[in-house]
């Protein structure tokens, strides 16, 4: 047993590292989880969103006035009435409720209906006369940095650019100088979408109190709330956020969204409850999902595969709005140095403008796609060298305890057992054929691939900018032996509400189901910032482990007391605090809650986390670091049928460095999740839209929408690398998004070990395979993907020397050039 | 969503349900498994004012053998044809392609009645009754008539079924002598409906030379079809791989094709000729 395994007392752990139930599992395997769309309050209203049919035009007229006058509906509202802009990061207020006098996606708001029933609001949303005058719509990455007129926003760099990012860090020159081998490489990654089962759904109530609550299905409570305070005018002290358990998540439900607003502001109108559910097609509509990016990477390399220097360009296709937008493009940018040793890194990435509906944060957020482009182009690099790729990814590892090129600070770092495991899980070395594909191992048809990648353990800045912890974790001990735990997390399905009772269980020696968890109620607990960018167990872990050590002091000074016990000699197990040498002498935690209650008052205490301080100092340096960087590798086996393109994978091995696993359960739960969601990444969906000037969506519907079933799910074999992190609560690092990473890319290298093309083009359609294999039959090049990348003209890039260089994370005093 | 408001009636005969078409024929829509119907009121793609359950009708779900044919009833559900051990001994092709319908709750629940009169152009069951020279039996005002299934599946979603007409019952042919059959098929990953499916069936003579050749296409056009070009190259030869090969060169001859997001016409095209001659020689294997 390591350290690690036992408490501060020595004691060995009883529930983490324990593949534990979940708390709320029960309610949820039997249907009693109350979901935002299952309440229902007396004198209810429903609201119905009349949203654009036009992907971009003005708003010239609105006529309500037959829709009014439907027996049933009680208020109808329009742009005028919520005129106050928002948006989830405090540089892109870009978003209106209800659009005032634009349209910039199919989908866009332009009135919402209050109605006794759903039919009826449903009625009278059709009744509503809009006149639109039709702009001119910009629909590509291209056309976005091309076209100026008309613009969708009137902000960002220029004409429909968004956002640029330019920085540079070390002497590029010099490293591409000393590669032995440069090599380019063009992919492009599609968008897809979220597809949580539960479809967005909020409730709003204004009392006779002039008190607001919103029951909503969100992932950022605390960012709603504010949200809510803006537009709406009225005091955040008055307004009260409950999000309620959410049916999936994964990102797409983490930026304040308009029916949120506009069920709030109707039931200000009419006093009475009001309740948006969205469609399917409308959740196909709010999207925010993965961004569509176009890449080129260039690399040079030394003959042992050691990476001298590397130049990143991306392009991401925004969609509508702002929402997430920037920080996406950062991150497109920031994960590539820390996996393997990257001594010298340049990246430039651009966000545009569409008249799509907007990208935001999804599972991975801005990181699958360039982690799909390194690790393909990773893979080339190795055959050119006639490397095997295992061996080239282990041997030029970033070392843990180090701070990369672009001022990241690694902490703990179990990549290369990762490999090892699936190296050694899949019999890798006795089904990948090599680079010589004439002496095949598999038969043509079969083929192996590997990848990496990694992911943060939160992110190191808050979305605005303060000073306050990220996370706060309030306890309640009542002199019954009841242990209330609050924070302002969210479960998603992920488990967080779990992990917290597993954390205050371990800490306090009692049963995780003896402990009650109330979570994400902006009147009740301490505010957590959300269920995004996979930070909530490490920060709500560690909060909660804070406030637990804090209360389970005073339980031991009181205890020690009564005992005539030395207090470090004190031990909580199995819902007792008894003396270590003595275990007969002790009491139960409920009794040990009297003495405390007795001795000091009401028994509650606080803890909260605040991530370290970043290295980097730069403008940029916000997006990246984090307290802790999580690890997977996998290897996946697939068939491809050469005579028609079909991709069937097989197996996939996974392993993935937890740091330690709070339950083990979950933790596989996640990692085969992400799996799955990364293979509908890699081989089926898309956000398609249809192929003229209107961007209509071409099958908003689960019907059409291509996703992994069960019947398409392969095995999976997943390996937990436990090396534990100091910055985790017990060592625990993230395990929510890391593991999709490394799927698109291993299936990628797979096909090419298979049937030997390269598919430069995430989703990997059987067209796209046949296409590649003609080619190659004809004697051309035998791949599918993007040959070229648009001309952007960057701003000077922002330099800073790296830590070898003797940097300090500040940006380069600007030489003044003399004439 | 949920569907717009509609009237439901479930008749206990089939006389009483052609009396209520009759009377609402241009606002009701006949209700058998509802897997295709529902789905569409849910999108209001469909609007019908009333509904007219046939399920309550007795005597519609059955398979029988009779007078050299295999008669079976509208309502029979997909999974009374897939797990019907008689039907895999005498009719293999229609257990093999109610296996390739959506998922089991679908099987359960849909029948190969409602799927036939919907024509939907990526339905399976199409194929396989143009493949083993069924017929329709449909039942009027004036009684009833059968359709052959070559001329029963008229365009997307329409057949030679009259407003005011039910269809009872589906009859094929009991094949004699050496017989091979199979169902080939390329599913949708999101709907599990054929983005091409190939239904073959073959009767052999003595050194395996084809004696007559069947072979109905779903997935690839507006509505099934069956594949002459392909019965011609087959018909009189011996079967091989050659020939096989040569022969489903045919597969789309004089056919428009679908194209859409998850295959164009062309890859179409090439999926309908691949699984054509994939198709032909499973069932050559199975006649063996």
């Amino acid at each position: 047993m390591s350290k690690n395994e036992k408490d501060k007392n020595e004691q060995p752990l009883k529930v983490v590292g324990k593949p534990f139930r979940k708390v709320d599992a029960r309610a949820k395997c039997t249907g009693q989880t109350k979901f935002a769309d299952d309440i229902a309050l007396p004198r209810m209203l429903y609201c119905k969103i009349l949203r654009s049919p036009e992907p971009h035009a003005l708003i010239k007229t609105i006529d309500v006035s037959r829709a009014l006058k439907l027996p049933g509906v009680h208020a109808i509202i329009t742009g005028r009435d919520l005129p106050i802009p928002y948006g989830i990061l405090p540089v892109s207020q870009d978003e209106h409720a209800i659009c005032i006098d634009k349209v910039r996606f199919i989908g866009d708001p332009v009135a919402a209906v209050a109605a006794v029933d759903e039919d009826t609001a449903f009625d009278a949303m059709n009744l509503i006369e809009v006149e639109y005058e039709k702009l001119q719509t910009v629909t590509s990455i291209e056309e976005g940095l091309m076209v100026d007129e008309p613009r969708i926003h009137d902000y960002g760099e220029r004409g429909n650019i968004h956002k640029l990012v330019s920085l540079e860090f070390g002497d590029m020159d010099e490293g591409f100088a000393e590669a032995d081998l440069i090599r380019e490489d063009i992919l492009f990654y599609e968008g897809n979408t979220h597809l949580p089962m539960e479809q967005h759904a909020a409730l709003a109530y204004f009392d006779t109190d002039n008190k607001l609550t919103l029951w909503s299905s969100t992932q950022t409570p605390h960012y709603v709330h504010r949200a809510l305070t803006k537009t709406l005018e009225i005091p955040a002290a008055h307004i009260r956020v409950i999000a309620t358990p959410n049916g999936g998540g994964f990102g797409g439900k983490s930026d304040p969204f308009n029916h949120e607003i506009i069920v709030s502001k109707l039931s200000m109108i009419t006093g009475r409850p009001v309740k948006a559910t969205l469609t399917r097609e409308e959740v196909f509509y709010c999207h925010r999902g993965r961004h569509p990016v176009l890449m080129k990477v260039r690399t040079g390399v030394k003959r042992d595969g050691a990476i001298t220097a590397m130049d990143f360009q991306s392009f991401l296709d925004g969609g509508a709005y702002g929402s997430y937008g920037v920080a996406s493009t950062f991150y497109t940018g920031a994960l590539q140095t820390v996996t393997y040793e990257v001594p010298r890194y340049k990246f430039r990435g651009a966000r545009v403008f569409t008249n799509k509906p907007p990208c935001g944060p999804k599972r991975g957020h801005g990181t699958p796609q360039p982690r799909y482009a390194l690790e393909v182009h990773l893979d080339k690099i190795a055959e050119e060298l006639k490397l095997d790729p295992a061996e080239i990814r282990l041997n030029h590892l970033v070392k843990p305890f180090s701070v990369t090129a672009n001022y990241l600070r690694i902490g703990s770092m179990g990549l290369g057992r990762c490999i090892e495991k699936v190296v050694e899980g899949s019999d890798w070395k006795d089904k990948f054929s090599g680079w010589d594909k004439e002496n095949r191992k598999l038969p043509f048809g079969k083929g192996v691939g590997l990848a990496c990648s990694s992911y943060i353990c939160g992110a190191g800045l808050p979305i605005y900018w303060n000073n306050m912890p990220h996370s706060g974790v309030q306890l309640r001990l009542d002199r019954q032996g009841g242990v209330c735990v609050q924070c302002g997390s969210i479960d998603i399905g992920q488990g967080s509400d779990s992990v917290l009772a597993y954390i205050v269980a371990e800490v306090l020696g009692i049963d995780p189901f003896d402990i009650r968890v109330l979570t994400a109620d902006t009147d009740l607990t301490p505010v957590d910032l959300g269920s995004y960018s996979s930070r909530v167990t490490l920060m709500t872990g560690n909060a909660a482990l804070q406030a637990a050590e804090r209360a389970r002091e005073l339980l031991t000074i009181a205890v020690a007391e009564k005992l005539s016990v030395p207090a470090e000699n004190l031990s909580f197990a199995e819902r007792r605090v008894f003396d270590v040498e003595n275990p007969e002498v002790g009491l139960s935690f409920a009794e040990a809650v009297v003495l405390a209650e007795s001795k000091f008052g009401t028994i509650g205490t606080v803890g909260s986390y605040t991530p370290p301080r970043s290295p980097g100092h730069f403008k940029g340096a916000g997006v990246g670091p984090s307290p802790a960087y999580s690890y997977s590798a996998a290897v996946a086996e697939v068939d491809v049928d050469p005579m028609t393109g079909i991709v069937t994978v097989e197996r996939v091995w996974i392993a993935h460095d937890i740091g330690r696993s709070i339950n083990p359960m979950l933790v596989m739960g996640q990692v085969e999740g992400s799996v799955y969601m990364g293979l509908g990444e890699a081989l089926m969906e898309e956000m398609a839209y249809r192929a003229n000037r209107n961007v209509v969506h071409k099958f908003p519907s689960l019907l059409e929408y291509k996703s992994p079933t069960t019947l398409e799910m392969c095995d999976v074999k997943t390996y937990l690398i436990e090396d534990a992190d100091p910055n985790g609560p017990f060592g625990a690092k993230e395990v929510g998004q890391g593991p999709l990473l490394p799927v698109p890319p291993t299936v990628a290298n797979a096909v090419y070990d298979a049937v030997g093309v390269r598919i430069d083009e995430v989703p990997i359609t059987p067209e796209k395979v046949l296409y590649a294999l003609r080619e190659k039959s004809k004697g051309r090049e035998g791949r599918f993907g993007p040959k070229s990348i648009p001309e952007v003209d960057w701003p000077q890039p922002l330099k800073v020397l790296t830590p070898e260089e003797g940097g300090d994370g500040r940006e380069m005093p600007h030489v003044a050039v003399h004439s | 969503m949920i569907p717009t408001q509609f009237d439901y009636i479930a008749p206990a005969t089939l006389d009483e349900a052609i009396q209520l078409l009759a009377d609402n024929a241009y606002d009701a829509k006949l209700l058998a498994g509802g897997h295709s119907l529902i789905p569409a009121m849910k999108l209001r793609l469909a609007q019908p004012a009333m509904l007219i359950d046939i399920g309550r009708i007795k005597d519609l779900a059955y398979i029988r053998e009779e007078g050299g044919q295999i008669l079976i009833g509208a309502m029979t559900t997909h999974y009374q044809l897939e797990s019907s051990e008689r039907l895999k001994e005498i009719c293999p092709l229609l257990p093999e392609t109610a296996g390739h319908i959506g998922d089991a709750q679908v099987r359960n629940k849909g029948t190969i009645g409602g799927s036939l009169a919907h024509s939907d152009p990526a339905a399976d069951w199409p194929a396989t009754v143009i493949a083993l020279n069924g017929e329709i039996v449909a039942t009027g005002k004036n009684g009833e008539r059968t359709i052959k299934a070559d001329d029963f599946f008229v365009d997307m979603l329409t057949t030679a079924l009259e407003p005011v007409e039910i269809l009872r019952e589906i009859r094929v042919p009991l094949v004699q002598g050496r017989a091979g059959q199979a169902y080939t098929k390329v599913p949708h990953p999101a709907s599990g409906f054929a983005v091409v499916g190939v239904a073959v069936n073959l009767s052999l003579g003595a050194d395996d030379v084809c004696q007559s050749a069947s072979v109905g296409i779903t997935g690839a056009a507006v509505k099934a079809y069956r594949a002459r070009g392909v019965e011609n190259a087959l018909n009189g030869n011996r079967i091989d791989e050659a020939l096989a090969q040569t022969a489903s060169a045919h597969a789309a001859d004089g056919v428009d094709l679908n194209g859409d997001l998850y295959a164009s016409a062309d890859y179409r095209r090439h999926l309908v000729e691949v699984y054509t001659r994939r198709a032909i020689l499973k069932a050559f294997a199975q006649a063996k």
